[in-house]
């Protein structure tokens, strides 16, 4: 294919608008120029340690018993900093909730029925709708709970859907195939993310674990459908296990400003190095960091997958329609 | 030579930076500043990394060291490291809060295009 005949790759590259290539070119070599002279002043691969990482690596094992002295660092020295992370992120969840919330009440987090009931009754109910049609309605009707006076019940789970059904197929869950596989994946991951907070090479991978079990409830409701996590991953739900995991670290922060006499000191007796009790409160730090962002991000990609279709009307639509 | 790890942040660093500075699809400037965001990552894990050194964990010293002599002896910088975790959860959540602020503009206006947000003027 010459160059100047349009492809499929010159069309896409045409609908790529840019701003002021010239000037981002320039202003992004200026700041890699800049780093690069800043960073060949940097220290070597071979300077010493900083004060700062010997003495966490010096009262890692006396001071808080724990074998892995980034952990330390994360709950012991620097747990002011830790504290701060967590609740820039709840700050975060917040701002997400704020912002992605819909405009009626929301009980759940996909309204899309309710939402989009105006575009649907625009398409013309009077015309006859064939068998094919009638049928791929009632299917989707199904999905999204709210089957009409015609229609028979669907099955109660997508498990319960014999084998070689014929179409029209529900976008609600996966194959079987897929749902068996992580069926048996499930339990490995879960116990795999409990594993990373609990144990490790010492106590205190919340961050890490959070993250694993947040992928274990999106692997639910990509193989299963919303209708069977609609009872566990609802707003009232998650929003309040977060507060609580939020309510857990200040208030193990705060018992070491009142006990020890300083903010995230260590209150409670240290277990033997490499047990599961070892670390004092930076396992108390880490189970709640557990709860705080695994529920975290599932609030923040449930919101968004949820976000729903609140569309402001065109201004063609919004003449049609009297305005908005 | 670890110098060309820094280098290489650099060079991402811009990478992210061109891209947030031309591109006027608003969901590649969020992908521009993940970027961005990455270079750090690499930059802090580089700058954590010692010639010759173990990682920092005193659980099984390798062969010929005892947890005692680790603790004095040649580890990557943990410091650092935790840096690099306290990084990743922020850029989680500020990426979180761009997307969701991207899909709204795009309800709002039925465009990504950064540049017809500013004319259409709600």
């Amino acid at each position: 294919m010459s160059p100047a005949e349009p492809g499929p790759r010159a069309e896409a590259r045409e609908h790529e608008p840019t701003h002021r290539r010239w000037v981002g070119a320039a202003l992004a070599a200026g700041l890699a120029v800049a780093l690069g002279a800043a960073m060949a002043g940097l220290p070597s691969d071979h300077a010493a340690l900083p004060a700062v990482a010997r003495y966490a690596m010096n009262v890692a094992l006396p001071r808080w018993g724990l074998t892995e002295p980034v952990n330390e660092i994360v709950y012991g020295t620097r747990g002011f900093d830790t504290f701060g992370e967590t609740f820039l992120l709840l700050a975060a969840v917040v701002s997400v909730i704020l912002i992605t919330r819909s405009k009626e009440p929301r009980r759940g987090y996909f309204g899309e029925s309710a939402a989009g009931a105006r575009e649907r009754r625009r398409t013309d109910p009077a015309a006859p709708a064939d068998a094919s049609e009638q049928a791929a309605r009632a299917a989707e009707r199904r999905e999204q709970d709210e089957p009409g006076p015609g229609d028979r019940a669907g099955p109660a789970t997508p498990d319960a859907v014999p084998l070689g059904t014929p179409a029209p197929e529900t976008a609600e869950a996966m194959t079987v195939v897929t749902r068996t596989a992580i069926r048996m994946a499930l339990p490995v991951l879960a116990v795999a993310g409990l594993y990373l907070a609990a144990w490790g090479y010492s106590p205190g991978g919340g961050f890490p674990g959070g993250a694993v079990l947040t992928g274990v409830l999106l692997l639910v409701y990509a193989a299963f459908g919303r209708r069977r996590v609609a009872r566990v991953i609802r707003p009232g739900l998650l929003e309040g296990i977060e507060l609580g995991g939020a309510t857990a670290i200040i208030v193990t922060e705060l018992l070491g400003l009142i006990l020890r006499g300083s903010f995230s000191a260590n209150w409670l007796p240290l277990a033997a190095p490499g047990t599961i009790l070892s670390g004092g409160i930076a396992q108390l730090f880490s189970a709640s960091e557990l709860i705080e962002v695994g529920t975290g991000l599932a609030i923040t990609i449930f919101a968004l997958i949820g976000m729903g279709h609140d569309w402001t009307p065109d201004e063609r639509d919004s003449g049609r329609e009297g305005g908005s | 030579m670890i110098l060309v790890n820094y280098l290489a942040a650099a060079a991402l660093l811009s990478i992210g930076l061109y891209a947030v500075l031309t591109r006027r699809n608003m969901i590649k400037m969020v992908m521009g500043l993940s970027l961005m965001e990455a270079a750090t990552y690499l930059f802090m894990i580089s700058l954590a990394y010692r010639s010759g050194s173990t990682a920092p964990v005193l659980l099984s010293p390798p062969p010929g060291q005892t947890e005692h002599s680790l603790v004095h002896g040649n580890v990557a910088d943990p410091v650092l490291q935790n840096f690099c975790l306290t990084a990743v959860v922020i850029g989680v959540a500020v990426t979180a809060v761009f997307l969701s602020v991207v899909v709204r503009i795009a309800q709002h206006y039925r465009t990504l295009d950064s540049d017809r947000v500013r004319e259409l003027r709600g």
